[in-house]
């Protein structure tokens, strides 16, 4: 139940806002401008489409391919500045959304990658995943503001898991 | 289709071809997954996207200029980086919205900041998967070492934006 919840939180809550909006349109400028908006809504989806079809065949490939466990024994407590942009790598490249990624961090874990190595992991996926970039930055916002917006961030996440190895919080996973 | 796209799509199906030398059994689960992702995504695309459109139509033309304009400087990336946060969702979500503002006057190191916030201080994301996969220490210890980043990543596409001006929007 609680994972049912969760899975579909995030569209419950988009569709609650969603309402919202199309009533306050609707109020202020009539019914025609909620079907222009729906039309734009549409023209846009129409042009993400071929995008994000190859990309998640693109993801669903990747996933058969590689297995990230292997690269956790370059991911160490003592890996230095070489793990954390082995892991940077890896989170960049990491497919898929955050119902892969987070259990992801788990198996790295496992596998022996530690807690810089996992912080840098999981900020550059969240940064500069390739999946999300390709399917969505690049067609919505631009490729300028896209190879920009990287450029600036790409090595934002080995600078925060040098960081995090100096934070005093231990953690240890817990499954 | 734009080169981008072409590009993905070459990518797409050299990765499949690999799949597909290792055997029947590792193509056939690529395929099945894409649909699986596929019946995931669609439900969200179809709420998310009218929802962006509509809030589009209702955001003035210039409502966002004073917040988080060109000119805003370090106060409209710190507003910026905040929002990001706040964004109540994944890309399909920020990246309309996104659109959203920057019609609404917003400027681009402000918007690098939103999206910078939003892939790191994204609460949306923290509670559904990060917290309950993690737990509260992973999550200390990664917003910890990320906090300044959103703030540096404005102001570094300010200056780089002074050099080589970077247009925001479809090409």
């Amino acid at each position: 139940m609680i994972a049912l919840l969760r899975r579909h939180a995030s569209l419950m809550v988009i569709a609650a806002i969603g309402a919202a909006a199309a009533a306050a349109l609707w109020q202020k400028r009539g019914s025609g401008a909620v079907f222009e908006a729906l039309t734009h809504a549409w023209d846009l989806f129409l042009f993400i489409a071929p995008s994000l079809l190859a990309g998640l065949l693109l993801a669903g490939a990747l996933r058969q391919l590689i297995s990230p466990g292997a690269l956790a024994r370059w991911m160490g407590a003592d890996s230095g500045w070489f793990g954390l942009v082995v892991a940077t790598l890896a989170g960049a490249l990491t497919p898929g959304g955050p119902m892969a990624a987070f259990p992801l961090v788990l198996v790295l874990a496992g596998a022996g990658a530690d807690r810089g190595a996992l912080v840098a992991y999981i900020l550059s996926w969240g940064l500069n995943g390739f999946q999300r970039l390709l399917i969505y930055e690049v067609p919505l916002l631009g490729p300028e503001f896209t190879i920009m917006r990287v450029l600036v961030t790409a090595w934002m996440p080995i600078i925060a898991g040098w960081g995090a190895r100096r934070i005093p919080i231990a953690w240890e996973p817990t499954r | 289709m734009t080169g981008a796209q072409a590009f993905l799509w070459v990518l797409a199906l050299v990765a499949m071809g690999l799949c597909a030398r290792r055997g029947a059994i590792p193509a056939r689960k690529a395929v099945a997954e894409t649909g699986q992702s596929l019946a995931k995504i669609l439900p969200l695309f179809a709420v998310a996207l009218p929802m962006a459109a509509f809030l589009a139509e209702l955001v003035p033309a210039d409502a966002a200029s004073a917040w988080i304009g060109p000119e805003s400087g370090l106060s409209g990336i710190a507003v910026g980086a905040v929002a990001g946060g706040f964004m109540p969702g994944g890309p399909f979500v920020t990246f309309p919205l996104v659109i959203a503002f920057a019609k609404a006057g917003a400027g681009v190191p402000q918007m690098t900041a939103l999206v910078t916030g939003w892939a790191i201080y994204g609460i949306h994301r923290i509670i559904t998967w990060e917290y309950p996969v993690l737990g509260w220490r992973f999550v200390a210890l990664r917003m910890l070492a990320g906090l300044p980043l959103p703030i540096l990543a404005g102001v570094l596409a300010e200056l780089i934006d002074v050099v080589v001006p970077i247009t925001l929007g479809r090409p």
